[in-house]
């Protein structure tokens, strides 16, 4: 007990004011700005595909860009949320992006569906799953140092949620960047790392989250 | 917890007391030991104050607090019972062994009566009279009113000290 005496003794005098984290919301919204600046830079380098405009009329292709954004969106504010030891009390928030990975899921699903008869497949390959994760790389970097400001109790989570948005950011560039109509070759090599991103995030999470 | 932002030390100095009053029984019931309990207070009182500007005084400040508490408790489990693990038997590397002398030791009790008698005294008390005098862990226990568990957990962190010091 006297020991817990002299450590509040000692933690209290060590008290000087402190500036309060912004509220997750506001975190979020900074991230996703940021990702929208970073996103517009890289598709005015890169360039938008050329028949993107003509394509958008294909409502599979919407419905995957939307469903998609919303998944950053999502994870985007998920992942602020789990920046803060007690889910900043809005635990159901948190746990959200389970809602826009099973709509993504369901139109990715359709869309294939929908693919009669299916669309030529590019040449290239992997190609694809190593420019999403090079254009993946500053946004996590970016959303990794921001979140170790703060005291996430749910690391693991965080750190995949946290890999999955800033993935979502490469995946939307890369879809509105590559001229490709095969939806099998989306779900192969840009969606299906996706996964394997959400495991690592798991591990990053415990790596670089925890404190 | 508003006023401790603030930089208010009474006020945090408060909060902090009544946080340790407030998780005590919390931790109590989940552990089995008190000093083990007072060791993971003074763990969560850290993180408390590392964590304090991720609350904003606007939303209640208990689930916070637990959050984190819970948090240092499982992390203290979790280290708690693979360290156990760690320090587990092998059965084949005992079936190796077996066939040596189980009965003697190289290294008795007087060899190291020194060494024993640097540990804290309840410590040593223990060891001498399971080891020197013979005694199993619950006669110790009922001889210096002890429950047996506490006893068998003071002889396996004197043995651990021993062996620490032993092997330098």
């Amino acid at each position: 007990m006297d020991n817990i005496e002299q450590l509040v003794a000692s933690l209290s005098k060590e008290a000087s004011a402190v500036k309060p984290a912004p509220h997750p919301f506001m975190l979020s919204l900074q991230w996703t700005i940021a990702a929208a600046i970073y996103l517009a830079v890289s598709l005015a380098i890169s360039g938008l595909r050329p028949e993107l405009l003509e394509k958008l009329h294909n409502p599979w292709l919407l419905a995957e860009i939307a469903a998609l954004l919303g998944l950053f969106i999502v994870t985007t504010l998920s992942a602020a949320l789990l920046a803060f030891p007690d889910l900043h009390q809005k635990r159901v928030l948190a746990f959200a992006p389970v809602v826009p990975a099973v709509i993504f899921l369901f139109v990715i699903l359709l869309a294939w569906q929908a693919d009669t008869p299916p669309a030529p497949l590019p040449v290239h390959s992997f190609q694809c799953t190593l420019s999403i994760t090079l254009m993946t790389l500053l946004p996590a970097l970016w959303t990794f140092y921001s979140m170790r400001k703060f005291a996430s109790t749910h690391y693991r989570l965080a750190g995949s949620v946290a890999l999955l948005s800033a993935f979502s950011v490469g995946a939307l560039w890369l879809r509105l960047h590559e001229v490709n109509d095969s939806i099998l070759h989306v779900v192969e090599w840009h969606y299906l790392p996706m996964l394997a991103i959400g495991l690592l995030g798991l591990w990053l999470g415990k790596l670089l989250l925890k404190w | 917890m508003r006023q401790s932002l603030a930089g208010d030390q009474r006020a945090y100095a408060t909060l902090l007391t009544e946080t340790t009053r407030l998780l005590r029984p919390f931790l109590s019931k989940r552990l089995r030991f008190s000093n083990e309990v007072d060791d993971l207070l003074q763990e969560i009182l850290l993180s408390i104050h590392k964590a304090r500007h991720t609350y904003d005084g606007k939303r209640p400040y208990k689930p916070w607090a637990y959050a984190i508490a819970k948090f240092r408790l499982l992390d203290h489990l979790r280290a708690h019972y693979s360290d156990q693990l760690r320090h587990a038997i092998d059965f084949d590397e005992l079936e190796e062994n077996l066939h040596e002398h189980v009965t003697e030791s190289e290294m008795s009790y007087e060899s190291i009566s020194g060494e024993v008698q640097k540990l804290p005294e309840k410590q040593a008390l223990i060891l001498q009279l399971m080891h020197q005098e013979g005694y199993t862990a619950k006669e110790v226990a009922e001889k210096i009113g002890m429950n047996e568990s506490a006893v068998k957990v003071a002889a396996h962190r004197a043995y651990k000290v021993l062996r620490e010091r032993l092997e330098r």
